[in-house]
């Protein structure tokens, strides 16, 4: 056969072939193994050996010329096909996603470890206590007499039949790391205290507390101030305010309270902050050299400062939560919120 | 304690600031100021004084003179003079004996004839009212305005009702009194009182008798002004549940040489306002003289503990508008003398804060501190429990918060003997009676609540209990339950499959669960299902429990849906969990999957025959997977059907399938060792 003329004929089929399959039946046809290509090389064998490689050659060139052909085509009609296919596929982009059911952390955890992390990298190491105490680390070592009104700030739960009470604060673990380590040392120990008190919004019979101990040669109030305001700062991610003003416990010495102001009316006066525009929100002092004393430490060689922040009202703040009893109400409606 | 804004005025030489803006300073300087109100041409102030500032505080003086240490501006002290009447002597109408001199350090009295008893003038009358007393005649109304401007509790006596002895004394058991209040009250050897020969007249530092009160006929008095002990006052007041305006003052504290200025404030008022003569000379039992404290300070230390630098002359400046004492004994050192009322200052420090307050701990800067880069400990409980918080919260569960106690019904419900279970000496009430033995019953809790809002529930919970043995301990426990409407016996597998996958995360490997034993040490207690809960057990020991929860407890507590709990001992957890994790390497060599089943009798357990399989398979079994559990039609009555996927696999080669035969076929054989097991082929 004329490969000329072969190679004009595949070429108009090539070119009017409409899909793969026809595609397929042109390869076969030309290309296959009993197709035109290959009967022109099984009749090379009649031929001279000079005409046998010159046809050999041509026809060789006439295969590749229709592979790439067919190739060529092959890919265009696969792209068709798939524009095609690609047109009539769609999905609803707009309804509601598979949920995965994982469960969820309490808020107090999460508040928590907020703040661990914050003191963490600042030096502090996290440190537990026991939440039943004896009497002496709860008050005596702190500086609180027995018979004392000062003890009336610390409604407490007692023991039946036992000199033991459950911690009113998270002060005790003060003094029993204080009797294990020694100074230089930055600690904070967050824990669950309890309260024998009448239960509203703002109070319950147990609550989470943060107590921060630093001591070394030379720490002074401005340090506490600087430390708190780091603290509150990175722990509502904006630019805040405190202030400072005299307060009373017995176990620092001086005492103050410390005021954030009111986080949701930037002071302006809500009812989270009773129109006063402030929060009381972290209690502390300088450790009392009595407190020092009964822990084992020597007050001439050693200063510092203490605090306690609710872990609770942090939360609270945090969340915008009204009222401090669903912590513990182990209600999921308000659990799945975290 | 509410104050009078115009009372506060009188003292304070020079302008004094609005009330608003005196509630301000106060709040930044002295005490917070809870609200100011104002009451007809007044301002009542609320201000919280400081629990330490009452000896010298809860009092207008107190509060007028730190008004003027924060103005920088002087106090003006009322006028106490009186004249006394030459020919009349107070020891000729009372001699005063105090029993102990422990329970009253100083007792006065002042003897005032031929008073005329009538209503007080309105200026004391619209003072007491702002701050919260009932006017009742000028003579008592005299003693409670003196209380309210110096802080000393005084008590006035119709002196011709009182016989012409005074003692201070325990009460008798037996002994009663009448109050001011037509109270009657039964007394005891822990009450202090006031007594003539017959009988008690005042119940000491806490309230008056009726019978020697001032009415109408009253002519003379006799003015108390003491100090009594405050632990017994305290005990006094507590147990008789009656606090007064004194016994607040005395619990607090105060510095019996409070009694001079009173007694003198008192008579010239009584002089002026009642027409009395005062007799001369104050009766006073007063053995020891308090003499002001002396306290050293060092200005170095000062500015070392708050952190700002303050020049001696500004110090030396606030201590004199305290009324403190002061002479210079070095270049940086200050003698300082505490004025007696000042029972709060006691050292050093407590005469720094005086002077941080009054610069305004506001004006301290920021620093933070210098101190050597020690990175901090690592906690290893809280670093695992908040890793298994994590899992468990990605496994599908919600953490609860439950409270730390357990009521008297939850005792009954559970059968815990008393016994087992500590016992609280006060609780709020029946909710609260018991501190926690086990975290179940709260979890319980939650589980009834919640199953009126949803139809599955998972939670867990890591908190401490408290088990009482000889001493009491606390422990830490991880709990984890789940419920859902309509579970079967399902929950425990998918609650089991939780806790192998949170103790694989752990790398605790070695984990197997054995059949719920009662144990003895839980006595009588009823928490677990006794068929369908079991021991979860690592290294030897049984580290917790996993189960269905009793019947009979579901059926007390009114929950309809079974419910399936894990309780771990978390410290046991914590020894147990490993960061040590070791990569082992993947097989290049393919794996083949051989399909086994076995007929055996039913109660059969699934582990018996993973033993079995592995004993025959070897080190070329790398898995075997639980597939199919089945029985019912096609099976024998009393038999069960369980079909594994064995996937065998080398590390070092590929297997030939005759290599696999054989070893499935010795599996086979171990299997059926066992006549009552027949593997189906």
């Amino acid at each position: 056969m004329d490969l000329e003329k072969l190679k004009n004929e595949a070429e108009k089929e090539v070119k009017k072939a409409k899909n793969l399959k026809k595609l397929d039946e042109i390869f076969k046809k030309y290309l296959g193994k009993k197709g035109e290509i290959a009967r022109v090389f099984t009749s090379l064998k009649k031929l001279s050996k000079k005409e046998r490689k010159e046809v050999g050659r041509e026809a060789n060139l006439v295969k590749i010329g229709i592979e790439r052909l067919i190739k060529e085509k092959s890919k265009k009609l696969k792209e068709e096909t798939r524009k095609l296919k690609l047109r009539k596929e769609r999905i609803d982009v707009t309804r509601p996603g598979k949920k995965i059911e994982a469960g969820h952390l309490h808020p107090l955890t999460l508040v928590q470890r907020e703040v661990e992390e914050i003191f963490e990298s600042m030096g502090f190491s996290v440190i537990q206590g026991p939440e039943v105490e004896t009497e002496w680390y709860n008050f005596d070592a702190l500086n609180i007499p027995k018979d004392h009104p000062a003890r009336d700030i610390w409604d407490t739960f007692w023991l039946k039949n036992q000199k033991l009470l459950l911690r009113t604060h998270t002060s005790p673990v003060q003094i029993r790391y204080l009797e294990k380590n020694h100074p230089p040392l930055r600690i904070v120990v967050p824990g669950r205290c309890f309260r024998h008190e009448a239960t509203d919004t703002s109070h319950d019979v147990q609550f989470y507390q943060l107590e921060g101990l630093m001591m070394d040669k030379n720490i002074s109030v401005a340090n506490f101030k600087a430390v708190i305001e780091e603290f509150l700062k990175r722990f509502f991610k904006t630019n805040i305010k405190i202030r400072l003003r005299p307060g009373f416990f017995p176990f620092t010495e001086p005492s103050f309270e410390t005021d954030l102001q009111c986080t949701i009316c930037k002071g302006k006066g809500c009812s989270v902050c009773k129109n006063t525009g402030w929060l009381e929100i972290i209690p502390g002092g300088m450790v009392h050299p009595n407190v020092l004393k009964a822990a084992g430490i020597n007050p001439k060689n050693w200063q510092g400062f203490a605090f306690g922040a609710g872990i609770d009202r942090l939360a609270m703040l945090r969340y915008k939560i009204e009222d401090i009893r669903l912590f513990y109400s182990g209600d999921l409606r308000f659990l799945k919120q975290f | 304690m509410l104050f009078s804004y115009n009372w506060l005025k009188d003292y304070l030489k020079g302008k004094m600031p609005s009330p608003k803006k005196l509630a301000e300073l106060l709040t930044m300087h002295s005490f917070e100021v809870e609200s100011v109100v104002k009451k007809g041409n007044d301002f009542v102030l609320d201000i919280d004084v400081l629990p330490n500032r009452a000896p010298d505080c809860f009092s207008h003086l107190g509060i007028a003179r730190e008004i003027a240490a924060i103005l920088n501006s002087e106090l003006q002290a009322p006028d106490s003079k009186s004249e006394e009447d030459q020919k009349l002597k107070a020891k000729d109408f009372v001699s005063v004996e105090v029993k102990n001199k422990a329970d009253c350090s100083r007792y006065s009295a002042k003897v005032i004839s031929g008073v005329k008893v009538k209503s007080a003038p309105k200026w004391i009358q619209e003072r007491l009212k702002v701050c919260g007393l009932q006017p009742i005649n000028n003579i008592v109304d005299i003693t409670n305005y003196v209380m309210l401007e110096t802080g000393q509790p005084i008590h006035a006596f119709d002196l011709d009702k009182v016989g012409k002895k005074i003692i201070v004394r325990r009460a008798k058991r037996g002994e009663k009194i009448k109050a001011l209040d037509d109270k009657t009250y039964q007394l005891d050897g822990d009450i202090l009182v006031i007594a003539d020969q017959k009988r008690p007249i005042a119940i000491a530092g806490i309230k008056g008798g009726e019978k020697t009160g001032i009415d109408k006929k009253t002519k003379n008095i006799v003015i108390e002004a003491a100090n009594f002990n405050q632990r017994v006052v305290r005990q006094g007041s507590r147990k008789l549940k009656l606090r007064t305006d004194a016994s607040w003052r005395f619990e607090n504290g105060i510095t019996p040489e409070l009694v001079d200025l009173s007694q003198e404030r008192v008579a010239s008022l009584i002089q002026k306002i009642a027409e009395g003569k005062v007799a001369q000379g104050l009766v006073d039992f007063y053995p020891k003289k308090i003499l002001p404290k002396k306290i050293n300070l060092d200005l170095n230390y000062l500015e070392k503990l708050l952190g700002l630098r303050i020049s001696k002359q500004k110090v030396l400046k606030i201590l004199k508008s305290l009324d403190f004492k002061t002479s210079e004994v070095g270049p940086q050192r200050i003698k300082v003398g505490v004025p007696t009322r000042r029972l709060d200052v006691l050292i050093q420090e407590d005469l720094i804060e005086e002077i941080g307050r009054i610069v305004g701990f506001q004006d301290i800067p920021s620093t933070f501190p210098r101190a050597a880069l020690i990175s901090p400990e690592k906690n290893e409980e809280l670093f695992w429990q908040r890793n298994i918080k994590n899992i468990l919260k990605e496994a599908g569960l919600s953490e609860v918060y439950n409270y730390s106690f357990m009521g008297e019904k939850q005792r009954g419900i559970f059968n815990w003997s008393k016994g087992d279970l500590t016992e609280l000496a006060n609780p709020m009430s029946s909710f609260n009676r018991y501190l926690r033995s086990s975290l179940i019953p709260n979890l319980l809790r939650n589980i009834k609540d919640n199953l009126k809002h949803f139809d599955q529930i998972k939670l867990f919970e890591i908190g401490k209990i408290f088990i009482k043995k000889q001493n009491l301990r606390e422990k830490k426990m991880l709990a984890g339950i789940l419920t859902r409407k309509g579970i079967k016996d399902e929950g425990f597998y998918e609650l089991k499959g939780m806790v192998d996958s949170l103790l694989a995360k752990l790398g605790i490997a070695d984990v197997w669960y054995d059949d719920y034993r009662q144990t003895p040490e839980l006595s009588e207690a009823e928490i677990w299902h006794p068929q369908k809960s079991a021991e979860i057990k690592s290294n030897g020991e049984e580290i917790g429990f996993l189960g269905e929860i009793h019947p009979k407890v579901m059926e007390n507590l009114d929950i309809k849906e079974r419910v399936f709990v894990f309780d771990v001992d978390f410290e046991k957890l914590l020894k147990l969990a490993s960061e040590e994790h070791e990569y082992q390497p993947i097989s290049v060599f393919p794996a083949a999957i051989r399909d086994l089943a076995i007929l055996v009798p039913v109660g059969t357990k699934v582990v018996e025959i993973l033993n079995k399989i592995n004993i025959g398979g070897g080190k070329l079994v790398r898995d075997i997977d639980l597939f199919d559990v089945y029985s019912g039609q096609g099976i024998p009555q009393g038999k069960e059907n369980f079909a594994f996927h064995i996937i065998y696999q080398a590390r070092d080669r590929t297997l030939s399938s005759k290599e696999i035969d054989e070893v499935h076929q010795r599996i086979i054989k171990a299997l059926e060792e066992n006549p009552a097991w027949e593997v189906r082929r």
